[in-house]
């Protein structure tokens, strides 16, 4: 029987193991995950996937099972699309112009695309400018995902379909609400409960063996996400302008007139692809440099101000986040409570 | 320990203090009534509240939400930010990111339209973010089904937050009874239904959720199309608030010339200028010292005016002309002859055997009287050094005559005392050339500073002039001349209405372009009322054009131009001090002298403008013109003068063909070299009548029946050049276009620039034919007057049009078709939206 698509479980629509934990088994509850490559890319396919079928069908519907995760992830469909039309805008209708108008608009329509691709490339990958540091520093790892186990209502009476979904959330995603428990070790797997706890608690020089180190480390680990958030927020997207700037440089001219993505042409797509690296470097030295047609000293130095802006927030944000402030003082209860004076709780 | 909490208090305590404990209890509330009731144990009381904001609270909204922003942005610097205010700072990024990509594509930009368009583009596509659901989801669904699906709600601390965020908490409470009864009536929801507030919100929700979907779904595709069709949109309205500005801007640099001019202060340099000065007073003036100084004085003038100042300095300053000779100099050959005989192996005896005594060099050249002056030539000192040398040299061999080092030492002897290249000063030269005998005296050092001074405040009025000049008429697009080119040629070329498969046509190529345009005018004069609403908009357009020309007018008195009179004084006030000082060739250099004043920096200051000018204003003077020119054979009237009685039918036809051709695409190197043409050189004998015409086009009977396969020129046909420049530019336009530009301030104008072109382009000199000149005259021109005359041709202008016109057209048909199409999907899913199974009206029996 075909489902309407209101009742197709999400859960059916996934990649790979996704709905299995690491023993290969369906999640039963929230589950912690590896933040790794495998699992930040199956994670990734598999929210693309859904943003662009089940969850767009299921809010059209009006489902009262969609939620504001789903909404959430809804976002990447304005962005991939939009990014498309962004290019399209600037390049589509260049094919129909007279030649030199059409390599005057096309340079200009290339660049325009270049710099989408590299607003998002590198407003992604300069987040980790920020976590892997802060990562190193104090153990705590700001991006670690987990696996929400969500329970479905009944659409209606004759539904017969799953009625649980997968959701991908990071234990940090929400400051108010860290999924602390997700944190705890598991027993079951002969983990020692607080075991994550106490690797953050020593990486932060709160000692060894402490009783609840758990206690002791939920604030810091709610300071550093509050100011890594923080340096993300603002970081990225210098970074991201960043991209922008450097797809404007005059350089990429030299790729774009070779560029290709028909990697069946072995020969061409690899003289394409070395072509696209010098391309690269030869724009990143002329941001940095200005270009040398430049007449203006402002536009001379308008790269390096740039590269420096992102490079100074980003650090001042890692500073900040490093810059810790809600350490618990050591031997605090001796401070406050003389032990061996005797005392009466009426 | 016994704890207390609100109920207990409520329950044990006296009245009074409960009332005073509840902020906000109701009066006549009873506690022991709720208690039994069994309702009262619930959550306190929502202090959140639903936006309801109108147009007028969005200023002091924003004020709030940048408020709100920067605390957040406190708290979160501590660590200390809730996911809300996160979520803010997060935009906040977002937009300072899009900021410093408008910032740096800003810088990379040239033009102020193309900067300017940096931050438009920014802000459109923020803009667009926040418009496209709020026109194309919130208003509809609103129309449609009376929800506002993106309604706002203030939390109890504060936090604004939209209502249908998340789907799964939506906090009913803050609408009330009456409202959700109002809504479920828009709705249709029937009246007596049970539950009836749940099925309205239910349906509510789900009008949400479906408009927030449909929202996603659209955003990508919506915004950056919106943000562009703005772009283009504000693209007219923005070009012409800047180039008001830019004009404003301009003429504020006139009026405002003496506080201008401070901006662009060389008051460092002199005072530079003025400490090297102070600091060798009174010292002879070496070669290094006058270098600093032409090079201190020379510095940022234009290279005509600089090699004048350097001529002037050179005679001001003879350095290196004559040179004094003292103690120090004639020790100083000793030294100099010790270094050139290193060559010669002998000992430190031997060598002062050969060296003369102490005081023996100055008393040789004493006794001839050659120490204590001013010398310019050496050749006497050389003398005397050289015998006293030689006379040494023979009593050192005579005294040593198995020595070898007799021969050495004579050559040594010749290479210190000449050079053995031409115009290179000696060694022994050298060191009598060291003390310049020209000094810098005070009377110099005043001389000095007062032309420095000069040619420093000269160099700061340049600058605010040529800055001006630039802003009104320099060759690049941000100017206003440029702005007034493009507005002039779009507002004719809309008048003249072409059709999309013309404009499609004629963007090919130029001859294409040529021959399209061509076409349009022959069927635009062919209609009188079409042709005088166009020549209406030429000529209000040239009004306009004229008027805003008349402040870069140099033909103009200078009383009635700032630039001109700014120009006039500030290049006059130079010269005078520079003329009192005696700096003849730096003056003629800055304002002329007799024939050669206009090629003086004052000159081309004002015929840079006047040059710009000519060569738009001809454009378009030709581009009126050529409608005439083709009104008037298109109407076989005011022809008569060129195409005479005694001129053969086919002729005449060729002739028309060729004013026609010359009108829409001749160059100014076509007027230099031969008009080639497909004519008969055998043309059909015995027809002298005129040519016939319809519907604005001629009628040929003859031209064009010659089978001929090149272009071709008849050297003998000596009247028949100047019978086609007669025809364009000789004679009255015709009353129809005097008609309509009569009462117009450049009718004289316009006629001059005919008659200019008569005899400037038709008379030329370097013209190939020398004897088919206009009425045989002879007239000298440059090339750039003939250029600037000619103006550009009307098919290359057609050409740019259309080019311009298919591109954004076609831009637009594809876009806004999507647009469109995008739009009509968005409107027409909100009657898809929000459908529910009614439930079934409550019966009579159960109540």
């Amino acid at each position: 029987m075909i489902l309407p698509i209101s009742e197709f479980s999400s859960k059916n629509l996934t990649f790979g193991d996704n709905k299995k934990d690491e023993n290969n088994v369906d999640y039963t509850k929230d589950t912690l995950l590896k933040n790794n490559f495998s699992t930040r890319t199956r994670i990734g396919l598999d929210k693309f996937t859904k943003a662009f079928t089940v969850y767009p069908a299921r809010g059209l519907k009006g489902s009262i099972n969609s939620n504001f995760y789903e909404f959430l992830t809804m976002g990447t469909v304005p962005y991939v699309i939009g990014s498309v039309m962004l290019m399209s805008i600037f390049n589509s209708a260049n094919k129909h112009f007279s030649a030199f108008a059409q390599s005057k608009a096309s340079k200009l329509g290339n660049k325009m695309a270049m710099g989408v691709i590299l607003y998002a490339l590198f407003k992604e990958i300069s987040k980790s400018f920020t976590n892997i540091p802060v990562r190193l520093a104090t153990g705590i790892d700001t991006e670690l995902p987990y696996a929400k186990v969500n329970y479905l209502l009944q659409e209606n009476p004759d539904s017969t379909s799953d009625l649980t979904s997968i959701e991908y959330h990071k234990v940090g995603e929400s400051v108010d609400f860290p999924r602390w428990d997700q944190l705890y070790g598991d027993p079951k797997k002969g983990e020692a409960a607080n075991f994550r706890y106490d690797k953050i608690a020593k990486k932060n020089g709160l000692g060894d063996n402490l009783n609840d180190s758990d206690q002791e480390v939920k604030p810091i680990y709610k300071e550093v996400l509050v100011k890594s958030k923080l340096a993300k927020s603002f970081s990225s997207f210098m970074w991201a302008a960043t991209g922008v700037a450097l797809a404007f440089q005059k350089p990429w001219e030299n790729y774009f007139r070779v560029a290709t993505l028909k990697f069946w042409n072995g020969k061409e797509f690899l003289h394409s692809l070395r072509v696209l690296g010098e391309s690269f470097v030869e724009s990143a030295k002329e941001l940095y440099k200005g270009s040398p047609e430049s007449f203006s000293k402002l536009e001379r130095h308008s790269g390096k101000i740039m590269i420096g802006s992102a490079l100074l927030i980003t650090v001042l944000g890692v500073l900040n986040t490093l810059h810790i402030t809600h350490k618990p003082q050591k031997n605090n209860a001796d401070k406050i409570m003389d032990r061996n004076k005797e005392s009466v709780v009426d | 320990m016994r704890t207390t909490n609100l109920i207990q208090s409520y329950v044990n305590g006296n009245p009074v203090t409960q009332q005073y404990n509840a902020d906000k209890a109701v009066k006549d509330f009873d506690i022991h009534k709720e208690l039994n009731n069994r309702t009262f144990i619930k959550p306190l009381p929502s202090n959140g509240k639903l936006v309801r904001n109108s147009l007028f609270d969005i200023p002091s909204e924003i004020r709030k939400d940048w408020i709100y922003d920067f605390k957040s942005f406190k708290h979160a610097l501590k660590g200390e930010a809730n996911d809300h205010e996160l979520g803010r700072l997060n935009d906040v990024g977002m937009k300072l990111g899009g900021l410093a990509i408008a910032a740096y594509l800003f810088t990379k930009k040239q033009t102020p339209m193309t900067k300017l368009f940096e931050f438009v583009g920014l802000g459109t596509f923020f803009a667009a973010m926040d418009l496209w659901p709020k026109l194309f989801i919130q208003l509809p669904a609103y129309l449609v089904h009376g929800v506002n699906v993106r309604q706002e709600y203030e939390d109890s601390f504060g936090r604004k937050k939209m209502f249908y965020q998340d789907h799964q908490f939506i906090p009913w409470d803050l609408y009330s009874e009456q409202e959700i009864n109002n809504i479920g009536d828009s709705l249709n929801v029937p009246k007596n239904i049970p539950n009836r507030r749940e099925f309205i919100q239910e349906k509510m929700r789900k009008i949400a959720l479906q408009n927030n979907t449909l929202w996603m779904l659209t955003a990508g595709f919506a915004t950056p199309l919106m943000s562009a069709l703005m772009c283009n949109a504000l693209e007219g309205p923005a070009a012409k608030m800047l180039n008001k500005f830019k004009s404003q801007k301009a003429d504020a640099l006139m009026s405002d010339f003496s506080s201008e001019i401070k901006k662009y202060s060389f008051e460092k340099q002199q005072k530079q200028f003025e400490d090297l000065l102070k600091a060798n007073a009174g010292k002879p003036i070496t070669p290094e010292l006058y270098e600093a100084i032409k090079s201190q004085m020379t510095n940022g003038l234009d290279y005509m005016v600089a090699d004048a100042l350097k001529k002037d300095l050179a005679i001001k300053i003879p350095a290196g002309n004559s040179f004094k000779l003292s103690q120090e100099s004639v020790d100083s050959i000793q030294g100099a002859l010790k270094a050139a005989l290193s060559s010669v192996q002998m000992s430190d005896e031997e060598f002062a055997k050969i060296m003369p005594d102490g005081d023996a060099i100055s008393n040789a050249l004493s006794n001839k009287n050659l120490l204590n002056g001013d010398y310019s030539d050496f050749s006497e000192h050389s003398k005397v050094i050289q015998s006293l040398l030689e006379e040494k040299i023979e009593q050192f061999i005579q005294a040593n005559p198995d020595s070898k080092l007799g021969k050495k030492l004579k050559f040594a002897l010749q290479q210190f005392i000449h050079s053995g290249e031409v115009g290179v000063d000696s060694s022994m030269f050298k060191m009598f050339k060291q003390v310049p005998s020209t000094v810098l005296t005070p009377e110099l050092i005043e001389s000095l500073k007062e032309v420095s001074s000069a040619f420093n405040v000269l160099k700061s009025e340049q600058i605010v002039l040529d800055k001006y000049s630039h802003m009104k008429a320099a060759l690049a697009p941000e100017t206003s001349l440029a702005d007034s080119w493009n507005e002039i040629t779009e507002k004719i070329f809309k008048q003249m209405n072409f059709t999309p498969e013309e404009i499609k046509k004629g963007r090919v190529d130029v001859e294409v372009a040529g021959e399209v345009f061509r076409n349009k005018i022959e069927s635009i004069v062919a209609d009188k009322t079409a042709y005088e609403n166009l020549i209406e908009v030429v000529e209000k357009c040239l009004s306009e054009l004229h008027g805003k020309m008349a402040a870069i007018d140099m033909t103009q008195d200078a009383s009635n131009n700032l630039y001109k009179s700014h120009v006039i004084s500030s290049f006059d006030g130079a010269a005078d001090v520079l003329r009192r000082l005696g700096f003849n060739y730096s003056v003629d250099s800055l304002v002329g002298f007799g024939d050669n004043a206009a090629t003086s920096a004052k000159a081309l200051m004002l015929e840079f403008i006047e040059e710009r000018k000519l060569g738009v204003k001809s454009s378009f003077y030709r581009l009126l013109n050529t409608l005439d020119v083709f009104y008037r054979i298109g109407h076989a009237q005011g022809i008569d003068g060129a195409l005479t009685p005694q001129m053969l039918r086919e002729v005449k036809e060729e002739c028309a063909e060729l004013a026609k051709t010359i009108m829409l695409g001749a160059h100014s190197s076509d007027y230099a070299v031969k008009f080639w043409q497909l004519r008969n050189p055998s043309p059909h004998q015995g027809d002298y009548s005129q040519i016939e015409v319809k519907d604005g086009k001629v009628v040929n009977r003859y031209f064009g029946t010659h089978q001929s396969g090149e272009l071709v020129e008849f050297a003998n046909d000596r009247n028949y050049f100047e019978a086609v420049m007669k025809l364009m530019n000789d004679g009255d336009i015709h009353p129809a276009t005097r008609a309509k530009i009569k009462d117009s301030a450049f009718l004289s104008d316009f006629e001059h620039y005919r008659r200019q072109v008569l005899e400037v382009l038709g008379c030329d000199e370097y013209f190939v034919k020398p004897n088919h000149k206009v009425d045989g005259k002879t007239v000298w021109s440059t090339s750039l007057e003939r250029f600037l005359l000619t103006g550009s041709a009307g098919d290359e202008m057609a050409y740019k049009y259309f080019n311009q016109t298919f591109n954004s057209k076609k831009w637009f048909s594809m876009f806004g078709k999507l647009g469109a199409g995008l739009v009509g999907v968005t409107l027409l899913a909100q009657f898809f939206f929000g459908r529910m199974k009614k439930p079934e009206a409550k019966s009579k029996e159960v109540k």
